[in-house]
């Protein structure tokens, strides 16, 4: 209620008491002149009738004794009506405004020629009977107290009886002979007019004051309080208290926007939890994938250095070679003269296995640094892996191990470095023979398949090897991931395949069972066939 | 029995295959350049070559096409540090009859020269 009056410019209910005072105060003031106007209209009206009347009166009472010429008794008749309070006086003049009989103590020779009892009908007194105009019988004039005065007059006609008179004082042509004039006083019809005046004014102010009080209780009501109840909880949300809700206390519209606002802050503060909830869960994200970021870089940085270590160590390798052939035979042959059980045979052994660990660590690192792409061209899957398998049958570590092939006969080419595709297959095989204690069958086999449409080809390499447990499944790209024993894998060979495999649009599934074997399916797509 | 021509530019290499073979029973000749091989071929028949293919005047692959248009009856076998598969096949296409790669052993060695002449005449000494 105090915002109202404090800042009306701020305030709808200010605003609006302001407008529909300002109305009801026009409107009233509009009304209270009408119904004055019409009264000070109605009586005046009445007073003229009745001053009509009067005069007329007047004109019945001194007929006789005028047409008797009877001087005294037409002049006592004039003071007679003279006498009730309110009529002022009571004239009989002439033509020429000279006044013959008066009922005033002191009697006055002329009519005032200014006044309506010559004005009446002569627009210029001056000029007798010129100038005629439609008679005015009446006017009103304020006298010295202030008080309004009607003053009435009226005409007396010739008539018969006037010009056949005995004393022929009129004559015949004569059509007006002379006139009455009253004047009536109006002041107590003006005291009665003032006091309905202040009354009707205390009325109307009354009820302006009652209009407007009913007016601004009401809009407070119903306008007021439930804006400001509904102001008061934006404040509080802009604020950032969403559990406020505003107190719903109508079905009008008022009540329609106290619930829509309730229903509104409900959908926010739902909205709110959930912006919450997925900011948080953007953030765990954005940690979770920061942290992987962070361990990709750095096994890509280990890579590189391992990659560059690897092109280093390629150079001096072919030489460590030949001095480790030297140390192999030279053990060997010095093994050779002691019996198998010997002490000196058992460390001649550890001397040649510890050269050929030497020799496996040289060739893993060279394998590694040679991931790098060569030249690209159209290469035969099927002939790479026939020259692969024919190379690695003559190897000893592939002596006990048997191939069994299906080689689908279809033109599989793909776009690649065929080093590449050897160094995959020969890593499967590896492996494979690693797996089986190089000892078993490899099943190799290409077949074409399709994926969403479009031609691939599907290697399987599948051995009766140890299998892979379930757990590592998972890590089996993982670079330096091995289950291989210490020293005897880098843990490269299925991270660079798989690199490999990738950057050709393919990649690699693996089944595995622990105990009965393992399958790897390399999937590459084929070169569109030009048609 | 023929005899194995070793030819590599390293030293203990041919040491090695020497004294293996030898002891095998097998008649061993010794060059340290794929030139100095060609030169003993010439005046002698042999039954294996061993060849290392990376040598440094005379490329082991160029040897080798050599032997195999001027005597096609000679098995070679490639000695070959770790080169590229891509260059073992190579040699397999160009007719080398088998490869070894280096570090190996004399077993490794013993099995290859044996699947090309069969046991030697005079047996292990």
């Amino acid at each position: 209620m105090k915002n109202i009056f404090r800042h009306p410019d701020k305030s709808v209910a200010a605003k609006l008491i302001i407008a529909i005072g300002l109305l009801m105060v026009f409107l009233s003031f509009i009304f209270w002149y009408a119904i004055l106007a019409k009264q000070e209209k109605d009586v005046m009206s009445i007073a003229i009738r009745y001053g009509g009347s009067f005069v007329n009166f007047t004109k019945d009472s001194i007929r006789l004794s005028m047409l008797d010429f009877r001087r005294d008794e037409t002049q006592r008749t004039l003071e007679t009506l003279s006498t009730p309070e309110g009529v002022r006086k009571v004239r009989i003049f002439n033509h020429e405004g000279k006044i013959i009989f008066t009922s005033e103590k002191i009697p006055e020779q002329f009519v005032d020629k200014n006044s309506v009892s010559c004005r009446g009908c002569h627009a210029d007194p001056g000029k007798s009977s010129a100038v005629l105009q439609a008679p005015q019988k009446w006017s009103v004039y304020k006298d010295e107290r202030g008080f309004r005065t009607l003053h009435v007059v009226d005409e007396i006609l010739n008539e018969p009886a006037c010009s056949t008179a005995a004393c022929h004082f009129h004559s015949p042509d004569q059509k007006v002979l002379g006139f009455v004039d009253a004047q009536l006083s109006l002041a107590f019809l003006d005291e009665a007019t003032l006091r309905q005046k202040l009354a009707l004014t205390a009325y109307v102010v009354i009820f302006v004051l009652a209009v407007s009080l009913f007016l601004i209780l009401i809009i407070y009501k119903i306008v007021s309080k439930p804006v400001s109840g509904l102001v008061y909880g934006m404040e509080k949300v802009a604020s950032g208290d969403f559990n406020y809700s505003v107190p719903i206390k109508s079905d009008d519209e008022m009540g329609v926007l106290a619930r829509t606002f309730n229903s509104m802050l409900n959908d926010m503060k739902i909205a709110r939890a959930e912006r919450e909830k997925w900011t948080q869960t953007l953030e765990d994200e954005i940690a979770k994938k920061t942290e992987e970021i962070q361990k990709t870089h750095a096994s890509l940085v280990q890579t590189e250095k391992l990659a560059s270590l690897g092109r280093m160590a390629a150079g001096v390798a072919h030489e460590i070679n030949n001095p480790l052939t030297g140390v192999v035979t030279f053990a060997y042959l010095l093994k050779k003269r002691f019996p198998p059980d010997s002490s000196e045979a058992q460390d001649l052994n550890i001397i040649i296995e510890q050269a050929e660990r030497c020799s496996k660590i040289i060739k893993n690192l060279l394998t590694f640094a040679r991931a790098t792409p060569s030249e690209k061209g159209k290469v035969n899957i099927n002939d790479i892996l026939n020259r692969t398998i024919f190379m690695v049958r003559n190897q000893v570590k592939f002596h006990h191990i048997k191939f069994d092939i299906h080689l689908e006969n279809y033109p599989f080419t793909i776009i690649g470095d065929p080093s590449q595709f050897q160094q995959i297959f020969l890593n499967m095989f590896i492996n494979s023979a690693d797996a089986m204690n190089k000892r078993g069958k490899i099943t190799v086999a290409t077949r074409k398949i399709a994926e969403n449409g479009k031609p691939y080809v599907e290697l399987e390499f599948t051995d009766e090897g140890c299998g892979i447990r379930e757990e590592d499944l998972p890590k089996l790209f993982e670079p330096f991931f091995t289950t291989k024993p210490a020293g005897k894998g880098t843990g490269l060979g299925l991270s660079v395949s798989h690199g490999i495999v990738k950057h050709l649009g393919g990649y690699i599934a693996v089944k595995s069972t622990v105990g009965k074997g393992t399958s790897f399916f390399v999937r590459l797509p084929l070169m569109e066939e030009v048609k | 029995m023929k005899k194995v021509l070793v030819i590599d530019d390293e030293g203990i290499v041919r040491t090695s295959c020497e004294r293996t073979l030898a002891q095998e029973g097998y008649g061993v000749e010794l060059a340290a350049s794929g030139r100095e091989g060609i030169e003993l071929l010439e005046n002698e028949s042999f039954g294996v070559v061993l060849l290392d293919l990376k040598m440094p005047d005379m490329d082991g692959m160029e040897v080798l096409q050599k032997i195999k248009d001027m005597w096609p009856d000679t098995k070679v076998i490639m000695i070959s540090g770790y080169s590229t598969v891509d260059t073992a096949v190579q040699a397999l296409r160009l007719g080398a009859y088998n490869f070894i790669e280096k570090p190996f052993t004399p077993d490794t060695l013993i099995a290859a020269v044996r699947e090309v002449l069969g046991n030697s005449e005079n047996g292990p000494q």
